[in-house]
């Protein structure tokens, strides 16, 4: 989330953009030494966010999310999209409605229910490489695993995965795949109306021929007040799926695996105890936090946040990365992989708690359970040194990584 | 003991009935209900830890 980077608020300025892009680099680098620094200035950061400030203690950070009524999600438009995206550019009352239709959807049940097609997904991956000794983690597991559950999901031939991947890219960091950020916006719009044309077609099938599928479900399903959903909130929803549901995972796969290849006790812990598994997962996610912030939320009368007045208007960044390694939470400096305490704010809080948790818990989980099952003893690629990407989705764009393999061993 | 969610405050985010199954459930959409508001001293453990999980402090035990 959190890609309001990739849209332009005011005239370009060659040094605030340099200045951004240093503090971009420096927080991906090191979330905990960047954001203890901004905390010993003040409780919220004025300086990092080009909308605007930034909450940064747990406290803030969750009545921010919380209190809806005085913080607004109908902000600017979100990852080039014209209007806004469902359910995550609409506030309450509106927003709950597209949740109750939403959230049976990706429930703890029907994720379940998807994890053997997930479970097939890694195995075919980790088949591919696996005698060589060697593989890309970010490109050859991290990468296509999402954007395969989400072609499952959505009843598209696996065929369309290169599409996936051109698309996510361009959604999530244009100026990259484009080169500079002038060529990055205008690439990134010409890709959202080629997505939602892709998805029209896909609407248009489905009324031809149903299916039992997610997209058929949004057709035909009756929403709160006995209507059906429009065609165009249709297509708002399957390109938050989108935008929301691709790197977040594959930048969190690639979050854990490295502190694993650095911290080879943890790897142990998970080969000698794999039902760690899922107290690692959450701590994990808690001091990477790879989402480093929620969408911007706009103020919608006069007030204070610590403090610091605050005027109506502002649009103020929620910092999970900072509000989940405050200080004032006891132990929240230090990596405790059997923490009891699993509050962290990674997929958010208060009504726009991430739709898909229930999802990308059971992605990450079945990686790790299957490499770690088939792969237990791995480390960096010699020579190779981990570069962060600098943005507000903290990634790793390659992570190679290699194994022994014993000669004639079928595993 | 007794347990409680606070429907108002709960976001689904599925932590109290992944750690005490004994105690909570998930309804359709994923949200956590209690199964019965009396914990048996047996789980009274378990619905305690679950105060410390949920993100939203949703959950409230009393005596
Ligand atoms: C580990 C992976 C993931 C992380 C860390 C993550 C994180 C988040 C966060 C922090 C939010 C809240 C944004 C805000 O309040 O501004 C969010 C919302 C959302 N996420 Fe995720 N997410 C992940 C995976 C997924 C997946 C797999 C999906 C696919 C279904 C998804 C779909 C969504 C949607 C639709 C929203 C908007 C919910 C709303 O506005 O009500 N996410 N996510
Ligand atoms: S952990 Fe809290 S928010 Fe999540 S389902 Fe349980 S009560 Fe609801």
């Amino acid at each position: 989330m959190a890609a309001q980077t990739t849209v332009e608020a005011g005239p370009p300025d060659a040094e605030r953009e340099a200045r951004l892009e240093q503090f971009m680099r420096e927080r991906a680098n090191d979330p905990r030494a960047y954001y203890a620094q901004l905390r010993a200035r003040c409780p919220v950061d004025f300086d990092e966010h080009r909308d605007g400030p930034a909450a940064l203690s747990r406290a803030d950070v969750e009545s921010v999310l919380r209190d809806t009524d005085l913080w607004s999600n109908e902000t600017t438009p979100i990852m080039g999209s014209a209007e806004p995206v469902i359910p995550l550019g609409v506030d309450p009352p509106q927003h709950s409605i597209y949740r109750r239709v939403l959230d049976p959807l990706f429930s703890p049940k029907r994720m379940k229910a998807l994890e053997p097609a997930v479970t097939d997904h890694v195995n075919q991956m980790i088949d591919a490489f696996i005698d060589t000794g060697q593989c890309d983690f970010s490109a050859d597991v991290a990468v296509p695993l999402p954007c395969l559950t989400f072609l499952t999901l959505l009843g598209l031939p696996e065929e369309e995965l290169d599409d996936m991947v051109r698309w996510k890219d361009i959604m999530i960091r244009p100026e990259i795949v484009a080169g500079s950020r002038e060529a990055g916006q205008q690439l990134q719009m010409q890709t959202v109306g080629e997505i939602y044309q892709r998805f029209s077609q896909e609407l248009a099938a489905r009324r031809e021929q149903p299916r039992d599928d997610l997209i058929t479900f949004l057709l035909t399903t009756d929403v709160d007040d006995g209507r059906k959903l429009s065609e165009s909130e249709i297509l708002r929803i399957l390109f938050l799926l989108l935008a929301a549901g691709l790197d977040t995972v594959t930048i969190s796969l690639e979050c854990i695996f490295n502190y694993l290849i650095e911290h080879p006790e943890a790897r142990q812990l998970l080969v000698d105890e794999p039902e760690s598994m899922d107290g690692l997962i959450e701590e994990l996610l808690r001091w990477e936090s790879p989402v480093m912030g929620a969408a911007a939320r706009r103020a919608t009368r006069d007030t204070e946040l610590s403090g610091c007045p605050i005027p109506a208007g502002t649009l103020v960044l929620p910092a999970l990365a900072a509000a989940n390694l405050d200080p004032d939470v006891p132990g929240s400096q230090q990596v405790d992989l059997r923490r009891k305490d699993k509050s962290h704010l990674a997929f958010g809080g208060g009504p726009h708690r991430c739709l898909g948790s229930h999802l990308a818990r059971m992605e990450l989980r079945v990686v790790i359970r299957e490499w770690h099952r088939r792969i237990p003893e791995y480390r960096l690629k010699p020579g190779v040194a981990v570069e962060w990407t600098p943005s507000s989705l903290r990634g790793i764009d390659h992570l190679p990584l290699v194994w022994d393999v014993p000669a004639g061993d079928a595993r | 003991m007794k347990v409680a969610i606070d429907q108002g405050r709960c976001q689904g985010h599925g932590r109290c009935y992944e750690l005490a199954p004994e105690v909570f459930t998930d309804d359709d959409s994923g949200y956590g209900t209690v199964i019965a508001p009396d914990v048996p001293p047996a789980y009274a453990d378990q619905a305690q830890d679950a105060v410390n999980v949920c993100p939203e402090r949703a959950i409230s035990t009393a005596e």
